[in-house]
């Protein structure tokens, strides 16, 4: 039965019981929400910049030029962000799932998070050139 | 004791197979999304930054990459596994929402029309580079 409570608590929203393991808990569910929907925007205009081919090679070329300006490399790196939390942090559900680091559940959320600054801080680091080209 | 359910929702609210499949389509985007996004952003990046490529990504390069098959598959497996895993994981979310939780049945069939559409949309896109 604690078991089965705790992993409700885990997801379980703002109403429950709100100590320190249940608040990682919600910020992790809370935010595996938010990088999902703004990723499923992001997949239906990325799929809408693609299309653009269909009007032809140079069509395509001339949006994916403006695309690569150094404020969409920025951007871009928000998007990787999005990625590797959501990434990260679905092999952690996925590994409760399995039985697996329950009672680590808050210290393996701040694992996604380091993890995930510490992949965009790289992505950005080679990104630099792309961000101060002329 | 089986496997304990910790999704927002457990399988007994989003089906069996929906949760299943929301994990099976997570794993295998990580390892396609990795392949996707290092052959989109990083791979050219020396070129880039030697001036020897104009920009990472344009038509002529995106079409040599998927002259080779094995790119076919990835972009086709992606776009399908990414396009699943999303709108299921709106439907997760419409769940939690009575008004159209008590609809369930017609949102979600609105979203594999949504996602039906979307495929076809984006495989005819994909098929300019191809064909």
């Amino acid at each position: 039965m604690a078991l089965s409570f705790k992993t409700l608590s885990l997801h379980g929203g703002a109403s429950l019981d709100r100590n320190a393991g249940t608040r990682a808990g919600w910020w992790a569910w809370f935010l595996q929400r938010l990088t999902g929907v703004a990723l499923v925007g992001y997949l239906f205009l990325h799929i809408l910049v693609i299309s653009t081919v269909q009007a032809g090679e140079d069509a395509f070329d001339s949006v994916l030029i403006v695309l690569q300006k150094p404020f969409f490399v920025v951007l871009d790196l928000f998007l990787i962000a999005a990625v590797v939390y959501h990434a990260l942090n679905g092999v952690r559900v996925l590994l409760f799932d399995l039985g697996i680091g329950l009672k680590q559940q808050a210290g393996l959320f701040w694992v996604c998070m380091v993890l995930t600054t510490i992949l965009t801080l790289v992505a950005g680091y080679f990104s630099l050139p792309l961000i101060f080209r002329n | 004791m089986a496997a304990p359910l910790t999704d927002n929702q457990d399988a007994g609210v989003v089906g069996f197979w929906p949760w299943f499949y929301q994990r099976i389509s997570g794993v295998l985007l990580i390892f396609l999304l990795a392949v996707h996004i290092w052959m989109g952003h990083f791979s050219g990046l020396r070129a880039v930054i030697d001036g020897r490529q104009e920009e990472l990504v344009l038509y002529s390069i995106v079409q040599q990459r998927l002259a080779q098959g094995v790119f076919i598959f990835v972009d086709f497996s992606l776009l399908g596994l990414v396009l699943y895993h999303g709108l299921n994981g709106m439907r997760n979310i419409f769940l939690e929402w009575p008004p159209v939780a008590s609809r369930a049945k017609a949102m979600t069939l609105g979203l594999w029309i949504l996602g039906g559409v979307t495929f076809a949309y984006g495989a005819w896109a994909l098929l300019a580079f191809i064909l």
